[in-house]
């Protein structure tokens, strides 16, 4: 096992950057996750570390060693792919004995059967080792390539949306088990993925990837509540945050946001909160983006005090809730969603009356959309810091 | 507009041409539906269990084994696909390369001869509605997925039909698309009140946009209900599990009787729950059977809880929520918490189960067990 540096990685497929820069430390026996968009760059990444593509700038380090010139095969890699790559006229015992068989890593056959039983029992699929990859279902092929890169010792285990192939329910199920593993596997592992739930619950550290660059490195709780930017914030939670551009106003004994709903102006006062207050105070702020989640959004249909009116847009079940969206008139903070329950009789097009629980809000750049202050920041910085022990 | 009505529709695929025999060789069996006019309804099922052969026999495009498809009041059994008044969306958008938006969405219109302001107020009526206003003059090269679908789906309703079939129509689309255009169906299919067959194997696709769900496996129907009844109150361990995301944990209980309280026990694990009243009709000492309970009724119990002191096997920091599996004998029991509080591998924490909100399967068949009243 090792540690893996990249220092300053650069490539280029002709015109178009898709690694621009990028400096991380992935520790000895972490769990990092590459996390953003398609076409971010994330898979470019995995590919450089697992030396398939050459970078035109930069260092990769495994254990402080450059590994640049170093050719993929010596580089003691292992990877699972999106599609499994399985060889279909092996049984799965053989698809996983197979590095293990090859002229460089030549283990015997003895050795090669403990290892391989191992795998399985880590893996769930000890019964599964006769069979062919034709009679195996979508989740289980997954498992035999991930077994197979368990049966080797490399330095970096190399994981790219092993379980993007599969539906969201056998993905959840795959992910709780990938996690029940992560304990017994103690080994640095990278992987990538769009899914923010994987990124949150697999990634002992998450690297946000936008357009071939480092966004923000951080474990999931820093990302999650304390976001750099909106792009970030709007990545991680689902429905995404809604982001509100008001204008700042008062004094410090009591400043209040304001914002447009329906042509109508609405005031909202933002609680005391030592941190946030002092920040508009240094910055002179007078406008801002106010990032507030799904489930800080309450709502009534009686007119209520501190409740706007505003007008359903949607309402439909996410599984164990529901989503309700808003619609607030036609300027930039147009639709807001709130979560609710399941089976309300919500018309479409009828109002609703809409509270912000200011006490959750996240405060970001009008201009710059990154962050400024949260509120409770100390807390959540504790709840951050108290999660890097492990 | 008009409602449809499926009668003892069967399907059965000819396979004397191949080698193998299958055996249960009913692709759709006995099914009977009854969509009322401007209802939504959903075929909801993993792949392979016929709701898209279901499909494809209300449009014509396969024979009938045996029963009968009406469309209002008329039987269409032998009717020619064109004259279904049908609306189709497939989950490729098969749009004409070489015509601009416009002359796809037209073409049906163009096609029939229709008059040529005729077809242009319609355009024009049609766009702003599925938000392809700004697209009309641009190449399908040129739009992204989501567009596309929404051309796509333009298409089928220019035509005025009488009845809609979706196919997937969002599967090509990934998450935010997705969810996205999910509204901008819903919102549609409101406003133009056209009763509608939308096919699905995603469950949660068919709980946000259906009036009713037609939850199907293996060529028969299952369960047809609200989004609320397949969910609250499923008629047996697949339509449980299909339903619900992470799906309901179920567990082979055994009942024990102490002292008059009855309890489930679960093999190779502590963990006891009781029985709630109203199944004491139905359970006994040493009944044997399935329990059903969905994660969120799974509970964190505090430091003064009754509950069963168990280890945690896995936490999930999701953000907006969190899960935590523990093992029941060598099932891994889900639960939900929006709680702040973060978990370890390894924790104790004692686990509260709403007794209340248990369902009992049969062993053997998965069928629901019902209380007495």
């Amino acid at each position: 096992m090792a540690k893996i540096q990249l220092e300053n990685v650069k490539k280029a497929f002709g015109k178009v950057q898709a690694l621009d820069g990028i400096t991380l430390e992935v520790k000895d026996k972490e769990f990092f996750v590459l996390f953003g968009p398609a076409g971010a760059g994330k898979t470019t990444i995995l590919n450089c570390i697992a030396g398939i593509m050459m970078p035109e700038e930069g260092v990769i380090k495994f254990d402080d060693q450059v590994m640049n010139l170093i050719d993929s095969a010596h580089r003691n890699v292992a990877m699972v792919f999106e599609n499994y790559a399985l060889y279909p006229q092996m049984t799965v015992y053989d698809n996983m004995a197979s590095a293990l068989r090859s002229k460089l890593y030549r283990k015997d056959e003895s050795e090669i059967k403990e290892r391989i039983q191992w795998a399985a029992r880590i893996m769930k699929m000890e019964n599964l080792l006769e069979r062919l990859p034709s009679q195996l279902s979508n989740g289980q092929k997954q498992r035999v390539a991930m077994g197979r890169a368990l049966v080797r010792t490399p330095n970096v285990f190399l994981m790219d949306e092993p379980l993007a192939h599969l539906d969201a329910k056998l993905r959840n199920a795959m992910r709780t088990e990938l996690k029940e593993m992560q304990a017994n596997l103690g080994s640095t592992c990278i992987y990538v993925t769009h899914d923010f739930m994987e990124a949150m619950a697999l990634g002992d550290r998450i690297a946000i990837i936008k357009e071939g660059k480092i966004v923000q490195i951080g474990n999931g709780d820093e990302i999650y509540y304390m976001p750099c930017n909106e792009f970030t914030a709007q990545l991680m939670g689902d429905p995404e945050i809604n982001i509100i551009d008001a204008d700042i106003s008062g004094s410090e004994d009591g400043y209040s946001a304001g914002f447009r709903v329906k042509g109508e102006k609405v005031t909202y006062a933002l609680p005391k909160d030592a941190g946030v207050y002092t920040k508009i105070r240094e910055l002179n702020l007078t406008r801002a983006d106010i990032g507030i989640r799904p489930q800080h959004v309450k709502y009534s249909f009686e007119p209520k005090e501190g409740y706007f009116k505003a007008t359903v847009y949607s309402y439909e079940s996410i599984g164990n809730k529901s989503v309700i969206v808003v619609d607030c008139g036609d300027d930039a903070n147009s639709q807001l969603r709130m979560i609710a329950p399941n089976g309300l009789s919500i018309a479409i097009d009828s109002d609703i009356y809409i509270h912000l629980e200011m006490e959750h809000a996240i405060l970001f750049g009008s201009d710059t959309k990154e962050y400024i202050v949260r509120y409770d920041e100390a807390n959540y910085i504790a709840l951050a810091a108290s999660q890097e022990e492990k | 507009m008009a409602g449809l009505t499926l009668n003892h529709l069967y399907k059965r695929y000819d396979n004397s041409g191949k080698k193998k025999k299958i055996k249960n060789d009913f692709a759709v069996k006995d099914l009977n539906l009854v969509c009322e006019q401007g209802e939504f309804i959903a075929l909801l099922g993993p792949s392979g269990c016929g709701k898209t052969t279901t499909l494809r026999m209300i449009a014509g495009l396969e024979e009938i084994t045996d029963g009968e498809i009406y469309i209002g009041e008329r039987l269409v059994n032998n009717l020619h696909p064109k004259d279904r008044n049908i609306g189709l969306a497939f989950e490729d958008y098969a749009m004409y390369p070489p015509l601009n938006v416009y002359g796809n969405v037209a073409f049906n219109l163009r096609a029939k001869g229709v008059d040529k302001n005729e077809i242009d107020r319609r355009v024009r009526e049609i766009a702003p509605l599925m938000q392809i206003d700004d697209l009309l003059d641009k190449m399908p090269v040129k739009l992204s997925g989501g567009q596309k679908q929404r051309v796509n789906i333009a298409r089928a309703i220019i035509r005025e039909p009488e009845l809609m079939l979706m196919d997937e129509p969002l599967s090509h689309l990934d998450g935010k698309a997705r969810q996205a255009m999910r509204t901008e169906i819903k919102r549609l299919i409101n406003k133009i009140k056209c009763t509608t067959v939308y096919v699905t194997h995603d469950q949660l696709e068919a709980m946000s946009l259906a009036d009713k769900i037609a939850i199907i496996n293996f060529g028969v129907l299952q369960q047809f209900g609200t989004p609320a009844e397949v969910y609250d109150d499923p008629v047996n361990e697949f339509v449980a599990s299909f339903i619900g995301e992470p799906p309901m944990n179920i567990l082979e209980t055994t009942i024990i009787n102490k002292g008059g309280t009855f309890f489930f026990t679960f093999q190779n694990s502590n963990l006891q729950i009781t029985v709630p009243k109203r199944y004491y009709s139905v359970v006994s000492d040493g009944f044997r059977c399935k329990m059903g309970v969905r994660p969120m009724d799974v509970l964190v119990g505090g430091a003064d809880s009754e509950g069963t002191p168990e280890e945690i096997a896995t936490f999930e920091n999701l953000g907006d929520e969190r899960r935590i599996g523990i093992h029941v004998g060598d099932v891994l029991l889900m639960l939900i918490t929006e709680d702040e509080k973060r978990y370890r591998r390894g924790d104790i924490i004692k686990l509260e189960v709403r007794g209340e909100k248990t369902h009992l399967f049969d062993i053997n068949t998965g069928d629901r067990i019902r209380e007495k009243n």
